[in-house]
């Protein structure tokens, strides 16, 4: 039993992992949590922006945010799923 | 707690009468209790418009595991069964083991198992498609909010370690602005959505107020 918890160890989900790398990561990410944010609410403008100038009626209107919505919605999901698979291979090299 | 007060407090960089500007030290002192960038994070939090509350508590709490794992091993080798016997965070807060799960009676354990339990407990939590669905069309489980926010009130456990028991280390790694920027985005983010009880979060309450009053 004792040798199956030390297997269990070696599997452990914490690895080492340079200071470096981590910063790199922190200073991209953080860029990227601005910039997605400012980008999602230009996309909603915009999208009310073209609405606007060619007279959609309300239902279409909001049968198009919705689409929207959807869409952005699925796309946060797929960043989800391909996070934590591709992450820590990806740090290691650069780090 | 030297994280409240920079790293110019701090046991390892004791100010010495006269540092010369543009040395290491200097750097640090000028830069204690510093963030990155200059981007608002309490609006990044905010739920955009016509997104899923789950959705959107799904892919931040994924984002800040993978930070605090990223964080805690870059000072795995400080954090020891010597170093840190007990699972505290400062001389107030100790904590015991259980995921109500496997392990129901709370066990008494270093720091280091602690958090390879509990990291290895919340990775199970985000590989269950039950759980955590990745799938486009799938919907989240009922029970969704309530296992996030105790997937987050663990995760926020780690940060309360590494502030009382390793910041003089992270302030060696130069990485203490990296720690404050991935912890302000943590707790506005828990704030947004009322994700962790005030009483969890008293080891590092005073924190908290100074990271929040900088921002307003
Ligand atoms: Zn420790």
């Amino acid at each position: 039993l004792s040798s199956e918890l030390e297997l269990q160890r070696c599997e452990t989900k914490v690895r080492n992992l340079s200071p470096h790398a981590f910063k790199f990561y922190m200073e991209q990410h953080i860029e990227n949590v601005i910039k997605s944010c400012d980008e999602r609410e230009n996309r909603r403008v915009q999208l009310e922006k073209e609405m606007k100038k060619i007279g959609l009626s309300d239902k279409d209107q909001s049968q198009m945010r919705k689409m929207l919505s959807q869409k952005e919605s699925n796309f946060i999901r797929l960043k989800r799923a391909k996070m934590d698979k591709a992450l820590f291979r990806k740090v290691k090299t650069i780090g | 707690m030297s994280f409240l007060f920079g790293s110019r407090s701090s046991k390892t960089f004791k100010p010495k009468k006269h540092i010369p500007e543009g040395t290491h030290q200097y750097d640090l002192m000028k830069h204690a209790a510093a963030t990155l960038g200059s981007g608002n994070l309490r609006a990044a939090v905010m739920l955009p418009e016509g997104e899923d509350l789950n959705e959107w508590v799904a892919v931040n709490t994924v984002d800040f595991f993978n930070q605090i794992n990223m964080l805690y091993g870059t000072i795995t080798e400080m954090c020891t069964e010597e170093s840190c016997p007990v699972m505290s965070a400062g001389p107030k807060y100790e904590y015991h083991w259980a995921d109500g799960q496997t392990v129901k009676k709370p066990i008494k354990c270093s720091a280091p198992k602690y958090i390879d339990y509990l990291m290895t407990w919340v990775q199970d939590q985000l590989d269950d498609e039950t759980l955590f669905p990745s799938k486009i069309g799938v919907p989240f489980p009922k029970n969704f909010q309530g296992n996030a926010k105790t997937i987050l009130k663990r995760l926020f456990r780690v940060y309360a370690h590494i502030y009382h028991q390793h910041f003089s280390e992270v302030v060696q790694l130069g990485e203490e602005a990296h720690l404050n920027t991935s912890f302000k985005h943590f707790i506005f983010f828990v704030q947004e959505f009322q994700l962790i009880e005030r009483k969890e979060l008293a080891p590092l309450q005073e924190l908290i107020d100074k990271l929040a009053a900088k921002d307003r």
